[in-house]
């Protein structure tokens, strides 16, 4: 079995040790990064996520894929020459204010960046003018929102409002998730879109995007 | 509490429990008030559907409290919960604290504060790091560390305005794992390093739970205590994780704390929406209630479905389920809701729940959480729709009947004339 093989089973089955010691070795022997990324770290997501989708797999097993594929990319992104890895997309993303859980929204981030998305992480307990402005500062195409309690789902509204009074409406498009969120609070407050899940979302982002 | 109080206490239950089974059973023996209610409801079938609430942050707010406040004195704590609980009129009442964080702080977990809402384990920095760290952590003393002393005080509180023990919460030994080590490392020792992840949990069952749910029933004789499970759900961990590290460290506690009239239980997960079959995940739901309890069939059990999960697969199958396993279904009233209003839809959506779900018994509606700045009217209209719709028999053309919002008083007024200070 080639290093491509053995990279993309390590991230498919979760196995970050191996999967970042398969990635060094591949890198050492003159694989270029762009390579390791793409034969081995996307595949392995991209594997596991077909997994996922036909039962195969559980959110558990995605989960540890996602953090094999994190580690890999974390070793080869500084290696990536400017301009080497082309991009659907910039989506910036986090948990809105008060909410520090952050599963659903991390493999959101992570199949978004298996599919070719370049993805700012804001994290968890972001303050609401903080998606307005780094939406602004980072030109977003996407912006998206995670919340997973009632109560801090009403944040979201807040971001709204604060997008149209920066005037950035019109040029971002918005899309909501997270356990507390439902399709019918998505439209009430004038998202464009809503996610049930980790992989719906990429669909949801390239639909939104037209790269589909 | 004294052995004398202890006994008083346990005989005004055990007075309280046979009218309220007796009634549930068809012998009426006067009329119910709230605390039978519930007792009636989960046994059989009471005068109407009884409505409990946990008042948690919606009283801190009604109150103008801080969360530092609410959440680490006794005295707000309490007295806010009593009022909101009164105020509303619901059936019963708990005093719902952040009941996943009580454990975790006394073994030196950090927190993370806000003015406004509940405390929150601080997951970017969870207390055992690395397999080495378990062998650091020294279990806490029940009752003295962290805010367990405010914990028992509360309780101690409630026992005395209410004259019936609070129920008690702890937080599970899986769900604390979680905590402890950050959902994704503990899926990783689940999966790579299992014998450490049992470890861990045996740890938190026997040195942390066990000895924190017998100092709670130490001093309140609770004949309830519940272990959230909030993190044994469906998708985020798969049942057969549930089977193999949830479960067996339910049933030592269970073994380890309970007795004939103690039942100690584990709630509060979810997620029969998230696998092809819901029975998968509510027969999961009912090993989590009875594993160690003796005589499970005696035992007031109530099987807890959330509103995510009902509207997706629907009242009627969590119903048909609970009544094959002749348990009382117990269904949440969707935060949400209560908050956007308007009455009249909370009046609606509490008229179905009663419709599908009330069945001839055996069945609690849940008021969990109210999120703070709810007008009061929403709160209003779903207690009084709960009477008006959930009456037993329930009414066969319960769909043609008018809401009559009731009237009421605001709460500033009410609080001055009847609440307790807070």
């Amino acid at each position: 079995m080639g290093w491509e093989d053995e990279l993309r089973q390590a991230v498919s089955e979760g196995d970050e040790v191996k999967a970042d010691e398969i990635a060094a070795r591949a890198l050492e022997e003159g694989a270029s990064p762009k390579e390791v990324l793409e034969k081995g770290a996307v595949a392995g997501i991209y594997e596991a996520g077909r997994l996922w989708q036909e039962g195969t797999y559980f959110l558990p097993d995605i989960i540890l894929a996602t953090e094999a594929y994190k580690l890999v990319m974390k070793r080869i992104e500084p290696l990536l020459a400017s301009g080497e890895v082309t991009y659907k997309g910039k989506v910036v993303m986090g948990s809105v204010e008060g909410d520090a859980h952050d599963i659903g929204k991390n493999i959101v981030v992570a199949l978004l960046r298996s599919a070719s998305y370049q993805v700012i992480d804001l994290g968890v307990d972001v303050p609401l003018p903080e998606f307005v402005a780094q939406a602004r500062e980072l030109e977003a195409d996407v912006l998206g929102m995670g919340a997973y309690m009632t109560t801090t789902m009403r944040g979201m509204a807040e971001v709204m409002r604060l997008l149209e009074e920066a005037g950035l409406r019109n040029g971002v498009k918005v899309i909501v998730g997270g356990a507390a969120v439902t399709r019918e609070y998505a439209e009430s407050i004038g998202a464009d879109g809503y996610a049930d899940n980790a992989a719906e979302a990429v669909e949801l982002v390239d639909r939104l995007l037209g790269v589909v | 509490m004294t052995s004398l109080a202890m006994a008083r206490t346990q005989l005004r239950v055990m007075l309280k429990l046979n009218k309220a089974i007796a009634y549930s059973h068809g012998l009426r023996l006067g009329s119910l008030d709230g605390y039978e209610r519930l007792i009636a409801g989960i046994y059989g079938t009471p005068d109407r559907v009884p409505v409990i609430a946990q008042p948690y942050t919606y009283a801190m707010g009604m109150h103008g409290l801080s969360a530092k406040a609410f959440f680490s004195e006794p005295k707000p704590f309490i007295h806010a919960s009593w009022n909101m609980a009164r105020y509303f009129g619901v059936d019963f009442w708990s005093p719902v604290f952040d009941f996943y964080n009580i454990e975790l702080e006394a073994l030196g977990q950090r927190l993370i504060w806000r003015e406004r809402s509940e405390p929150d384990v601080d997951t970017s920095d969870p207390l055992v790091k690395s397999e080495g760290d378990l062998a650091r952590l020294r279990p806490p003393r029940p009752g003295l560390d962290g805010r367990m002393p405010f914990v028992l005080e509360s309780y101690r509180r409630y026992l005395e305005l209410m004259g019936v023990p609070p129920m008690a919460y702890a937080c599970s030994p899986f769900t604390m794992a979680v905590l402890v080590r950050g959902y994704v490392n503990f899926v990783r020792d689940m999966r790579r390093n299992p014998a450490f992840a049992h470890r861990l949990l045996d740890f938190l069952s026997m040195e942390v739970v066990t000895p924190w749910i017998s100092k709670m029933v130490e001093v309140t004789n609770a004949a309830i205590v519940v272990m959230s499970d909030a993190w044994a759900s469906q998708p985020n961990v798969t049942t057969d994780m549930v089977r193999e590290f949830c479960l067996p460290y339910i049933e030592k506690i269970v073994r380890a704390t309970n007795s004939p009239l103690r039942t100690v239980l584990d709630t509060g997960s979810w997620g029969e929406r998230a696998v092809a079959d819901p029975r998968e995940v509510l027969d999961i739901k009912m090993e989590m209630m009875t594993r160690g309890n003796a005589l499970p069939a005696l035992r007031p059990l109530f099987l807890l479905v959330w509103n995510e999960d009902y509207e997706e697969i629907g009242v009627s199958t969590a119903r048909r389920y609970a009544d094959e396993r002749k348990v009382c279904l117990m269904l949440n009233l969707r935060p949400d809701l209560i908050e956007s209003g308007p009455p009249e839809a909370i009046a609606e959506k509490v008229r179905n729940l009663v419709k599908e779900g009330a069945g001839t018994g055996r069945f609690t509606l849940l008021i969990n959480l109210v999120p703070v700045g709810t007008p009061p009217e929403h709160v209003h209209a779903a207690v009084a729709a709960a009477r008006q719709f959930g009456s037993y028999p329930i009414a066969p053309d319960l769909e043609g009947r008018t809401f009559r919002m009731p009237e009421f008083t605001p709460f500033a007024e009410w609080v001055q004339k009847e609440g307790l200070p807070v």
